[in-house]
């Protein structure tokens, strides 16, 4: 059995939500973007996180990595708490742990060219003479399959697919085991997707990396993942391996992704899933979620069922609960 | 086939660019046609210049140094014209060695008969579909004055008040909430969603005879998604409306075109219709079309969590297109026989089979 790598237990992340300069003395509104998730992370294991935009997804990946500060809950890296740790801590985490964000554009500094973007990368944790380097930037550039000639380009010379290989590249370089790769294919071209998918798989098999694969493409996520955690507002409501979260999905909102493909709406031609038609998309506000389960109003067993109170009193919203091996989920009426 | 209400014949849209002497060809030789009451799916990764085949119709493209030639030969019940015509008297090149060496443009005659020419075209005629809704739409009127104002231009429905009662019959058409509450919302009070579906309302309020849609469900997540595709489905059939649909998504392009037109580096490599493109046969088909479908995470390789099979290389540079097959160099099908041509010299877009053509060395001899 191999270790665990991460334990996240009861994470919580609130942001402060300030009206303007002259509200002062006003109570401050909080928006839970994270609100209580529990899960971990295996070595060699790549755990996705599905959900809609706004639902969080990216915020836990943020957090894990303390590049945000948690509100409470516990974040257990290879056996020690980093919930607390100080910056300087930090800064040798960072050789551990690291994360291919998601707008590349945004992440590769424009004024230097990509030799200098890895050598910093290589550097900044590891003291090495220049021959060193040098070789180390022909392993990485051999391991991400880039061409030696784009070294002397600068970032926007590149294409989306090259300047995502440079972004995992300038991950590895620092030697880190645990990836949050942040939607890592959106905004690539489904050639290019195949590419750097295969790259990610090739990698993890190569160095035995643990990803955490933040994703909204359902199809993605079902391919690379062990396990799948899918969030609603802030709270998983279902987690557990790949191929039962896409097939025998027990959540009604999962029901509803993954049957929202159009790939296989389209196969189906013809007979409409009931319950897609049936779901009520009623407006969700992240700063005042309703009592209870916080998909109620938009799931169409809570209709169907007559909207039963359980659903909606306070006193009972809905927790994580196993139905199989290794599969949980947080509803009262389970499919 | 019905008679095609858009034929886009030699479609040449090139932007010049001063740095390199030279063009990019964003779209080179594109012919395309769209039958009417027909959907045509226009599919192709980035940069293969779907959204410059559907700009250079709708005439947005007059900026810059770009030039345009070919035909648009546009035919509904009211209008009859080529869209394109003596448009390039007003472009000037200098040529010096096989390189362009500038290029002057007439920029306000070029305008000016442009818009001429487009102006009660475009929106009552042709309209468009946009990729960001929110962007797209002006963001300091309220969703319901730029629908009425679309039909008070473009309608009958002069009057305030009648323009105003279609444009809530329409809002309510695509399924948004509460109409009469959204109309006066401004576009940021609106999610992803909702904003596009008031943009389909005020492309479609003017009952236009075709309907370009750039994208229209990018960006969105999964369930909003399968939501627009639905909305799409429903006015396809309800109004019969001929439309252009494109899209990177293969998907969507099957759920709802009729015929499908795949694009690489600028040009149209395959078209036909849509049950024989994208049947994932790997025979009668152009590579790069059969590799495209292959490359999308399907269950079939979901299942055997097998790595997908990727389209190695990257997209076409539209500046320095080869002198052979655009796709020469990704191609996995090449044989000895055929791969000095593919090398040397470009293919046409010929029959393949019955109304199904391809621009590939493979299928003729």
């Amino acid at each position: 059995m191999s270790k665990t790598i991460l334990e996240v237990i009861d994470l919580k992340k609130h942001f402060a939500h300030r009206k303007g300069l002259l509200s002062f003395g006003e109570p401050h509104r909080s928006i839970p973007a994270v609100d209580g998730v529990s899960f971990y992370l295996k070595e060699n294991e790549t755990v996705g996180l599905v959900g809609e935009s706004g639902c969080g997804k990216t915020t836990i990946g943020r957090t894990i990595l303390r590049l945000e500060k948690p509100t409470s809950g516990r974040i257990i890296f290879d056996g020690t708490d980093i919930t607390a740790l100080d910056t300087g801590e930090l800064r040798k985490l960072r050789g551990k742990m690291q994360m291919i964000f998601q707008d590349l554009d945004a992440a590769l500094n424009p004024k230097m060219r990509i030799r200098e973007i890895l050598n910093e990368a290589i550097t900044v944790h590891h003291e090495l003479t220049d021959a060193d380097v040098d070789k180390r930037i022909a392993e990485l550039l051999e391991q991400v399959n880039l061409k030696r000639s784009k070294l002397s380009n600068f970032p926007h010379e590149l294409s989306g697919g090259e300047k995502r290989r440079v972004g995992v590249a300038r991950v590895l370089s620092v030697g880190a085991q645990f990836l949050v790769a942040d939607e890592p294919t959106s905004a690539l071209d489904v050639s290019i997707q195949a590419q750097v998918v295969n790259l990610l798989r090739d990698l993890q098999k190569q160095l035995g990396l643990s990803f955490l694969f933040i994703s909204h493409d359902l199809r993605v996520v079902e391919l690379v993942s062990h396990k799948v955690a899918v969030m609603y507002l802030g709270k998983i409501v279902e987690m557990g391996l790949s191929g039962r979260i896409a097939n025998k999905a027990s959540h009604p909102y999962t029901h509803i992704l993954w049957s929202s493909l159009v790939e296989k709406q389209s196969r189906e031609a013809g007979k409409k899933a009931t319950s897609v038609q049936a779901g009520r998309w009623g407006v969700f506000d992240f700063e005042r979620p309703l009592e209870g389960c916080r998909f109620a109003p938009r799931c169409p067993v809570f209709e169907s069922k007559g909207r039963p109170d359980i659903c909606t009193s306070a006193a009972s919203e809905p927790v994580l609960r196993e139905i199989a091996g290794g599969h949980q989920v947080a509803c009262h009426f389970p499919l | 086939m019905t008679a095609p209400l858009l034929k886009i014949e030699d479609l040449r849209t090139y932007f010049y660019s001063k740095s390199k002497q030279a063009f990019i060809r964003s779209v080179d030789n594109v012919n395309l046609e769209i039958g009417k009451g027909e959907t045509l799916g226009v599919v192709g990764e980035s940069g293969s210049g779907k959204s410059i085949t559907a700009l250079s119709v709708m005439g947005l493209l007059s900026a810059g140094p770009g030039v345009i030639t070919g035909r648009i030969g546009f035919k509904s019940d009211r209008v009859q014209k080529n869209l394109l015509q003596d448009i390039g008297d007003f472009v000037k090149l200098t040529m010096m060695d096989g390189k362009v060496m500038a290029v002057q443009k007439d920029e306000d005659g070029w305008q000016e008969l442009s818009e001429h020419r487009m102006s009660n075209l475009r929106g009552k005629e042709i309209s468009m579909i946009f990729q960001n809704p929110k962007q797209s739409m002006n963001p300091f009127m309220t969703v319901g004055r730029q629908i009425t104002e679309a039909i008070q231009l473009h309608t009958e429905h002069k009057s305030e008040q009648a323009a105003k009662e279609r444009a809530l019959e329409w809002l309510d058409r695509v399924k948004i909430d509460t109409p009469r509450l959204r109309f006066d919302n401004h576009p940021y009070g609106l999610s992803g969603g909702m904003c596009q579906r008031a943009m389909i309302a005020m492309a479609l309020s003017c009952e236009p005879s075709l309907l370009i849609a750039d994208e229209p469900t990018t960006g969105l997540d999964a369930t909003i998604q399968s939501k627009i595709v639905d909305l799409l489905a429903e006015l396809k059939a309800e109004l019969g409306i001929t439309t252009m649909l494109i899209s990177h998504d293969i998907s969507i392009i099957s759920r709802l075109s009729d015929t499908v037109a795949v694009m690489y580096g600028g040009t149209v490599v395959e078209t036909g219709p849509a049950k024989a493109i994208l049947a994932k046969n790997e025979d009668l088909k152009h590579p790069y079309t059969a590799a495209l479908l292959i490359s999308i995470p399907s269950s079939e390789n979901i299942k055997g969590k097998g790595n997908l099979q990727a389209i190695e290389g990257d997209v076409l540079d539209t500046i320095n297109i080869p002198a052979g097959c655009r796709f020469y160099g990704r191609c996995n099908r090449v044989t000895d026989k055929i791969k000095e041509k593919c090398e040397r010299q470009e293919p046409d877009l010929r029959d393949i089979s019955p109304g199904h053509k391809a621009r590939c060395w493979l299928y003729f001899d």
